[in-house]
């Protein structure tokens, strides 16, 4: 017999329970009234405690025109800019794309806090449906607008048989306490092929979270590269499952921490189907007093015969202060599949440090020629140039910016 | 009198607790070809870590002066800007940084050290193009990531490549000779005798009399125990391989 004690009820969930019931959805608030934000012992945010982290949430973002420059340009990308859940659209977007907005959030229902509540709170999606090869990047510039928020957008991207694309997604907003939820629910159909680039570039002091859901069709590919660079708190899951055969999904990602930031990346990868093959590889670097947390699940189904998945984590730690925290899980109920797992985490290497600088490479440079070489495994597969270049941009920023 | 090239006043150091180098004395004139001889685990490799600034070592007396310069409380680059070059007995794989932007960036490193502007790209691919020939290195090579898969010949070759390019005052060559089959040998030896020169001293550190065919010393010396116990013309090296370092460690005693 166990005894039901009530959980403490603190200030941030306070305001989610009423923001969630004055958005109609009682069951999500009073389920966040019984169990409050996820702590420690609650497996899947063990590292990201947010009943501790998250102390304070502001009142549901307004309607906000997009001003200033986008966090990001990508050369030659056709840009559509999103404010608080408002897109900007033009008409023009190129042949093959077609827009329209939904109501309510684009994400499957989910035992998940941050999930229940965007699909509570959301009020529309973006619909992106996109069939044949799409000539040019789309860069979805999703920014977090006006004074301090709380804000939820959704974004439903939808690949076509046989289509090709190349998709950017990047978060930002002005410099404000905003909690930002967003939303992506991306799916592939047969034979798709999609990169899918989500970067986290917030501003300093914000709190940022995120939920990307992806549906791989069958003999589809998928590469996906998730970038946390900027906000101070971040949660970033990844919910990938493949529904058809013969797919492919390389699932990347690069987790930079600095000064201050509580980053956390878990990805939950389903291999519902046989024949399917994954390469997950996400790389961590963590400087100043820094956490910077990666979760990665492979789940194998019974029936999912001939898996082949092979997850990897490597971590950088740039300072003493800094923690790199992994978890790497697999769980196969398959008798025929071929998976594995690996972690490593390590400081950077003095011989190689020695040998740059013995050739008249001076310290700094020398430790940012070997993150630089460290990430490039992520980046370097990005088949689009312009693209891949813009991100090596943001990967100097980062550096530089130390 | 001529400040000399290299200058090495009772030098000391230690990894740990322990005593590696036992008060090394060694004048090296501009110009002149050096070799420093003796067994395995006599503190040779030491001393090469110790000339460009390895972190593990701590000097604990003595001086070091480059053209006169005392460079022990110099980093390793400022070490390599002042015109040292250390030659890798076993040259480090670096996995992600391509051989030709680390070369591009060496070279500016120095060049910004002198205050001078930075290459153009032309001109540094000329300049690599033009080092790399008499190497044997070809831009298959220069296109992998920096060592990573290098045979050991290839190793050696790059090393010495790199010397070329960077054009020290002073080259330390650790155990050049090891792991490299005769061809290989004839090639890198003849690409360090083409950087001999009037303004340009070095420091030939090996275990066999083998090296110095090829790269023929001005002067040798033989190290025992962490320091150098006799010091004598090319000929030296061949009394050494007659009768074994045996017969100099009672020297040294």
């Amino acid at each position: 017999m166990s005894m039901h004690v009530p959980v403490r009820i603190g200030p941030a969930e306070a305001t989610l329970i009423a923001q969630l019931n004055e958005r109609g959805d009682n069951p999500a608030a009073e389920r966040l009234a019984a169990s409050g934000l996820p702590t420690r012992k609650v497996e899947s945010y063990h590292y990201t405690d947010l009943k501790m982290l998250l102390r304070a949430v502001p009142g549901l973002s307004h309607v906000e025109k997009a001003l200033g420059e986008p966090a990001l340009r990508v050369p030659g990308a056709h840009r559509i800019s999103m404010t608080n859940d408002v897109p900007d659209l033009d008409g023009n977007e190129p042949t093959g794309v077609r827009v329209s907005t939904t109501k309510g959030s684009a994400l499957s229902e989910r035992d998940d806090v941050l999930v229940r509540i965007n699909s509570a709170l959301a009020v529309k999606t973006l619909k992106l449906e996109l069939s044949g090869t799409i000539g040019t990047v789309l860069h979805i510039d999703r920014r977090t607008g006006g004074g301090a928020g709380h804000m939820n957008d959704s974004v439903h991207l939808f690949l076509a048989d046989g289509g090709k694309a190349t998709v950017i997604e990047t978060f930002s907003g002005s410099d404000e306490a905003h909690v930002a939820n967003h939303a992506s629910y991306v799916a592939l159909a047969k034979g798709a092929e999609l990169t899918h680039v989500l970067l986290d570039l917030s501003a300093a002091g914000s709190t940022s979270f995120a939920t990307a859901e992806y549906q791989i069709g069958a003999d589809a590919k998928l590469r996906t590269v998730t970038i946390h660079v900027g906000s101070a708190l971040s949660r970033i899951n990844l919910f990938a499952r493949f529904t058809g055969e013969g797919a492919h999904a390389d699932l990347t990602g690069l987790n930079l921490a600095t000064e201050g930031q509580h980053s956390d990346i878990t990805l939950e990868l389903l291999h519902a189907v046989p024949h399917c093959s994954s390469k997950p590889l996400f790389k961590q670097v963590a400087r100043g007093r820094s956490k910077a947390v990666f979760q990665g699940k492979i789940v194998v189904a019974r029936h999912a015969q001939k898996t082949d998945a092979k997850l990897m984590m490597q971590g950088l730690m740039l300072s003493d202060e800094a923690e790199i925290l992994s978890k790497p899980e697999l769980e196969i109920f398959a008798d025929d599949v071929v998976c594995g797992h690996g972690s490593t985490v390590g400081a950077l290497d003095e011989d190689s440090l020695f040998y740059l600088m013995s050739r008249g490479v001076p310290k700094a440079e020398a430790e940012a020629m070997l993150v630089r070489g460290f990430l490039k495994e992520v980046l370097d597969p990005i088949e689009d140039e312009e693209l891949r270049t813009a991100l090596e941009g943001v990967v100097e920023r980062w550096l530089d910016s130390k | 009198m001529t400040t000399p090239m290299l200058e090495i006043r009772n030098l000391h150091a230690r990894i740990e607790d322990r005593e590696i180098l036992k008060g090394v004395n060694l004048t090296i004139p501009a110009g002149e070809v050096h070799a420093v001889m003796g067994r395995n685990g006599s503190g040779k490799s030491t001393l090469s870590y110790v000339l460009a600034g390895k972190e593990d070592y701590e000097v604990t007396e003595g001086e070091v002066l480059l053209d006169g310069e005392d460079i022990l409380a110099l980093d390793p680059s400022e070490r390599a800007n002042t015109g040292l070059f250390l030659a890798f007995q076993y040259p480090i794989e670096i996995p992600g940084v391509a051989t030709m932007t680390f070369l591009k960036a060496a070279m500016n490193a120095q060049r910004k050290a002198h205050g001078e502007a930075e290459l153009s790209t032309p001109d540094f691919m000329r300049a690599v193009k033009d080092a790399g020939r008499d190497l044997h290195v070809d831009s298959d090579m220069l296109k992998r990531a920096l060592n990573v898969g290098f045979s050991g010949g290839e190793k050696k070759r790059a090393e010495i490549l790199q010397m070329a390019l960077l054009k020290p005052k002073m080259c330390v060559l650790d155990e050049t000779d090891s792991g490299l089959d005769i061809d290989a040998l004839q090639v890198v030896s003849h690409g360090v005798n083409a950087l001999r020169g009037p303004e340009r001293s070095m420091l030939v550190i090996t275990h066999y009399q083998r090296l110095l065919n090829h790269i023929v010393p001005d002067v040798v010396h033989v190290f025992s125990d962490g320091k150098i116990v006799e010091s004598g013309p090319k000929e030296l090296a061949l009394e050494l391989e007659a009768k074994g370092y045996a017969g100099f460690d009672e020297v040294a005693a």
